[in-house]
């Protein structure tokens, strides 16, 4: 993983277009390589971690997302005027965004994440369906282009049968999808889709898949470069999910059949191949039993990278910052060799008791668990105050062991050692605690349908992936 | 508005009426009511909007000031040589105009030309006071507030941040 020829780093500056924990991982490994970092941060999040820890920080704008995070010209200047050459776009907010991509470019600086005209093939959800079957990734039953009228609606229904889900062309991160298990409630829910999808991704198309109610969600990890090198860094196991929000995200995937490892790592690396993508990206699929389909393409990095990190020894910010210079990856398939267990819990500041909601407070008491193989990627401290205004993530606790069941003792031993408190501040803590004793979690087997007890109807929630 | 420590309004009055008609002497008419106007304004840009009436007498020296709402500034008659220094203002009688976006503060209009405000101008709500340049546009920036300019904080070709404050108001009513 050495820098060839000692020559110096990639970008000598990169402004960190994101917040929260995120931010803070970038600026990380960014310290690590020798580059400057600029952090843009909204006027909530001025005395946040990241803004502490970067090179240089800029205000650029209130903290309504859409007129700081998710605002353009304000980040452009930001970079342009404080000398950056590139932008990491974290997670959320303007990642996955093939305008700002392209408006990043216009003004000379590199994005860093795949082109423009890749990401905005694979953000049509409905689009990159298509173009992976085409590469030969099997697929879920489903409408191949989207449905916009109820007399299309209800045959290619018929054709696919029940339980579908109904899903926005434009969404992703858990949101813009609802499941069919009755035929009354086939055209409300398609109507209510489609509104949905026009008001909040701007984009009424709708596609309809079939449903898979008991399947693991398992995705596979790829990081290409611009020299035709696609490498794939194994299977994360994301089963555990509440309103399709991931919880907990595990590598390897437990109790997978025979070869189906290598098949999803096989289908990833074609499918990349495929639409000629660059930096690090996911591919997401169901399984259940000896059967694989592919769901959707992240073009980011993720939420729950830490697990890869932590079982191939890869800092994937950093090779994605040196994808984006224009570098080869430094190492071949057959040098990624994964070893042992890795697990994360998300920590949310929601309230289990009040239906997840979101838990705004400022932080009294802020303890991280620590010792031997346990990383907790957080950007809380006493005295931060959580906003209303983001997403609840507080911290990723994540453990590496050897074996699954080192793991899981691990991570119920972290989880309980994490003291948090804050006025009206109430954590997923427990919960979690409570999914590493869960006997089917405990034994692998869990599917999607593991927290079914504690679903609640799709809220409006911020994206994480 | 004096510093003198006295026992009662009644006496103050006498000590200040006492020292007004001493000053008043030395100054001769023209002198007198200079003082006076430059007090009054003083006066008036206490409050942030407009008082409803305002009077400067010559005679016994005072000035009298009406706001019709929603906070009446006492204006109690001023002692001139009290008055004729006009005090720093305190904090939050300060508006402060601050940057609409992240971008490059410029305070006149093309470089050489003349500055949209300089110390001591007086304002209205809406006056153009600067330029934030970002992304090649020119975004005008506005006093919300009608008064006077105490300050210029931010240079020109400065970079600012949203949120920053480019020039301090001293607020008063002006129509």
């Amino acid at each position: 993983m050495t820098q060839a020829g000692g020559a110096g780093p990639p970008f000598e500056t990169v402004l960190v277009a994101n917040r929260g924990e995120i931010a803070l991982r970038v600026v990380r490994t960014c310290r690590e390589m020798g580059i400057r970092t600029v952090v843009v941060h909204s006027t909530a999040d001025r005395d946040s971690a990241a803004v502490r820890l970067a090179d240089e920080a800029v205000q650029i704008g209130p903290p309504a997302p859409r007129q700081s995070y998710l605002y353009p010209p304000a980040i452009i200047e930001a970079a342009v005027s404080t000398g950056a050459q590139a932008v990491h776009p974290g997670y959320g907010f303007l990642s996955e965004n093939p305008d700002f991509a392209e408006i990043c470019a216009r003004n000379g600086l590199t994005f860093i994440g795949p082109p423009p005209e890749v990401m905005a093939r694979l953000g049509d959800k409905a689009l990159a369906r298509r173009l992976m079957a085409d590469a030969g990734l099997p697929v879920l039953p489903g409408t191949r282009d989207p449905v916009s009228t109820v007399a299309e609606l209800v045959p290619a229904a018929r054709r696919i049968g029940l339980p579908l889900i109904v899903k926005a062309s434009a969404g992703g991160g858990g949101r813009g999808m609802a499941v069919v298990r009755t035929w009354e409630e086939l055209v409300p829910v398609f109507r209510a889709m489609r509104a949905t999808a026009r008001s909040v991704f701007g984009d009424p198309g709708v596609y309809l898949e079939r449903f898979w109610e008991r399947a693991k969600h398992v995705e596979v990890q790829v990081l290409a470069d611009e020299h035709g090198a696609v490498l794939h860094l194994g299977e994360r196991d994301c089963s555990v999910q509440r309103r399709h929000q991931k919880l907990v995200e595990e590598t390897p995937a437990p109790r997978l059949a025979e070869g189906m490892a290598r098949r999803l790592a096989e289908y990833a690396v074609a499918g990349a191949k495929s639409v000629g993508y660059t930096g690090a990206g996911t591919f997401e699929f169901l399984v259940d039993g000896e059967e694989a389909a592919f769901i959707e393409v992240n073009s980011r990095l993720q939420v729950e990278h830490p697990v890869t990190e932590m079982v191939t020894g890869i800092d994937l910010v950093r090779e994605q910052i040196r994808v984006a210079a224009g570098l080869p990856l430094p190492v071949g398939q057959e040098e990624v060799r994964p070893r042992g267990v890795a697990l994360e819990c998300r920590v949310n500041a929601e309230d289990p008791e009040r239906r997840f909601a979101p838990c705004p407070g400022e932080l009294t008491e802020f303890v991280p668990p620590g010792g031997p193989f346990v990383r907790v990627d957080t950007h809380g401290y006493p005295g931060w105050r959580i906003s209303p205004d983001y997403d609840s993530l507080l911290a990723k606790v994540v453990v590496w062991a050897p074996e699954r069941e080192q793991a899981l003792a691990r991570m119920e031993r972290a989880l309980a050692e994490f003291r948090i408190r804050g006025e009206g501040v109430r954590t997923t803590r427990d919960l979690l605690r409570g999914v590493m004793g869960h006997p089917v979690f405990r034994a692998g087997t869990h599917t999607t349908s593991l927290l079914d007890g504690t679903d609640e109807p799709d809220g409006d929630t911020a994206p994480a992936g | 508005m004096t510093e003198t420590r006295v026992e009662s309004a009644d006496e103050q009055r006498a000590v200040e009426l006492g020292s007004l008609e001493a000053e008043m002497t030395r100054l001769g008419a023209e002198g007198a009511m200079e003082i006076l106007c430059r007090s009054l304004s003083g006066v008036v840009g206490l409050a942030p909007f407009p008082p409803a009436r305002a009077s400067a007498r010559f005679g016994c020296a005072s000035i009298e000031v009406e706001w019709a709402s929603p906070e009446p500034v006492p204006a109690a008659p001023a002692a001139v040589a009290a008055a004729a220094a006009v005090e720093e203002p305190e904090a939050e009688e300060r508006h402060e105009v601050r940057a609409p976006l992240v971008g490059t503060f410029y305070r006149a209009q093309e470089p050489g030309a003349k500055p949209f405000v300089e110390v001591g101008d007086a304002v209205v709500a809406g006056q153009q006071v600067g330029i934030v340049e970002a992304m090649k546009l020119m975004n005008p920036v506005v006093a919300e507030v009608s008064g006077w300019v105490t300050d210029v904080v931010a240079g020109d070709g400065e970079r600012v941040e949203f949120g920053q404050p480019l020039v301090f108001l001293r607020p008063g009513g002006q129509e």
